[in-house]
């Protein structure tokens, strides 16, 4: 590792290196992925770090390994990357076409999967919500060892965590299910969701739902599950049209966020239809490779 | 610390503050101004450069994670002493630019597109191009003008 004392980017190559560095800094320092937010401080007039850490040298965290059982994602690997090397793979879905519409395409090639779960304050993150409806773990390396633990614990604990704890990769399970992923822009593209919806589901030897799973990211501050919902549509058949119907009876589940973007009423409103489109994705992925 | 990467086939070195957005040293260092910083935030797609042969938006890339790698800019994008690509003779030809701001952006973006793919389609180049944006919206006869090199040999050379 090139280290320069008072330096402000410091390269480490391996993650007990890193680890190490923003043990010694103690907040000074923050972990540097694709950059992406963190290099828009300047024009939003907010402090940036002082320091910092850049893991781009790090090769295990660009890793993305795919086997039956699970699928484990470096922390480092890219929008574009993970939409690639999912495609596909119908049970991951919802992930593959999150990161394959987020952004713009030049964002996509470099934006990563850790900073997008690591942003605290990015209501909109793309990635959570199929994560969350995916039963994704997050591993993480510090001071204290290695931990795992689920997306949605990570969730709401990450701005607690210390500031040496390193996300290193995404590990989610292969069960039998499938998923899809609908999100709402108020231009085609380019720009942050106003609201998305993940699905996961899996269906009986009739087709109709046994297990479901369904998050909502961008309307509150910070995307999560949707149970009253996944519970109302178990033995249900996965019609999109009926699946807006229950939607609807539950959105007062829901207290969307005002923001420039868009009030939080409308946030809410849009969302049996989302979910209705994500249901719609699932059925036309029927017949596609597995 | 420094860091030593590649600029238009040219060696450079960068011994400034790491930190650094791309745009700005090859603006403000190398006056390479062709690159233009405008939203600084990554949604208009003007300072979109080539980094290692992908367009990147190059106001979100600190210098110190470039060392080692190869940055292309509009004035280098030609390639070989050219003047124009084939990218840009046909923007020019169908008299396509307007105010012009967008265009080292548009051009980046549709050069690499047409280097992977040198037949795509109308939604193809939409779908690209969805991270350039033309305040002067003149959208469709870009993509007309791109549409017609579409599928000759080396489209882009």
């Amino acid at each position: 590792m090139d280290i320069t004392t008072g330096s402000t980017f410091l390269s480490p190559d391996t993650i007990q290196q890193a680890v190490s560095v923003l043990r010694d800094l103690d907040g000074a320092g923050v972990p540097l992925a694709g950059a992406t937010w963190i290099s828009r401080a300047a024009t939003r007039c907010e402090t940036p770090p002082g320091t910092y850490v850049s893991l781009a040298g790090i090769a295990s965290l660009h890793e993305i390994h795919i086997d039956a059982r699970q699928v484990s994602i470096g922390s480092l690997a890219t929008h574009a990357g993970i939409a690639e090397a999912l495609t596909g793979c119908k049970d991951l879905q919802a992930l593959a076409m999150a990161a394959g519409m987020s952004a713009t395409p030049a964002i996509r090639r470099v934006a990563t999967i850790g900073g997008n779960i690591c942003t605290t304050a990015f209501a909109p993150a793309d990635l959570v919500p199929p994560l969350l409806v995916l039963d994704a773990e997050v591993e993480i390396q510090g001071s204290g060892g290695t931990a795992i633990l689920p997306v949605a614990e990570f969730m709401s604990q990450r701005r607690d965590r210390a500031p040496s704890d390193l996300v290193c990769r995404i590990i989610i399970p292969r069960p039998a299910r499938r998923s899809a992923h609908a999100r709402l822009t108020l231009r085609k593209a380019g720009e942050y969701p106003v609201a998305h919806v993940s699905i996961a589901v899996a269906t009986d030897a009739l087709d109709r739902i046994a297990e479901a799973a369904i998050a909502v990211g961008s309307v509150e501050a910070t995307a999560r599950r949707w149970p009253a919902l996944e519970a109302a549509i178990v033995g249900l058949a996965p019609d999109p049209a009926e699946m807006k119907q229950v939607a609807v009876a539950h959105l007062k589940d829901f207290t969307g966020r005002d923001a420039v973007d868009a009030p939080g009423w409308y946030r809410e409103r849009v969302l049996p239809g989302l979910v209705a489109r994500a249901f719609q994705a699932l059925a036309d992925s029927e017949g596609g490779a597995s | 610390m420094s860091v030593t990467l590649t600029v238009n086939g040219e060696e450079r070195t960068f011994d400034g503050d790491l930190r650094l957005p791309l745009a700005d040293m090859l603006r403000d260092q190398l006056r390479l101004t062709g690159t233009k910083t405008v939203c600084r935030e990554g949604f208009c797609g003007a300072c979109t450069v080539h980094v290692d042969g992908e367009p990147m938006v190059s106001c979100l890339i600190p210098m110190g994670t470039l060392a080692g790698r190869s940055v292309v800019t509009i004035e280098g994008v030609a390639g070989g002493g050219a003047q124009m690509n084939a990218v840009q003779r046909t923007l020019l030809e169908h008299d396509v630019v307007q105010c012009g701001m967008c265009f080292p952006g548009m051009v980046m973006t549709l050069s690499a597109c047409l280097e992977k793919n040198h037949a795509p389609t109308r939604e193809a180049l939409k779908a690209e191009l969805s991270g350039n944006i033309c305040r002067c919206t003149g959208y469709e006869r870009i993509l007309d003008a791109v549409l017609s090199i579409s599928g000759q040999e080396g489209a882009v050379k």
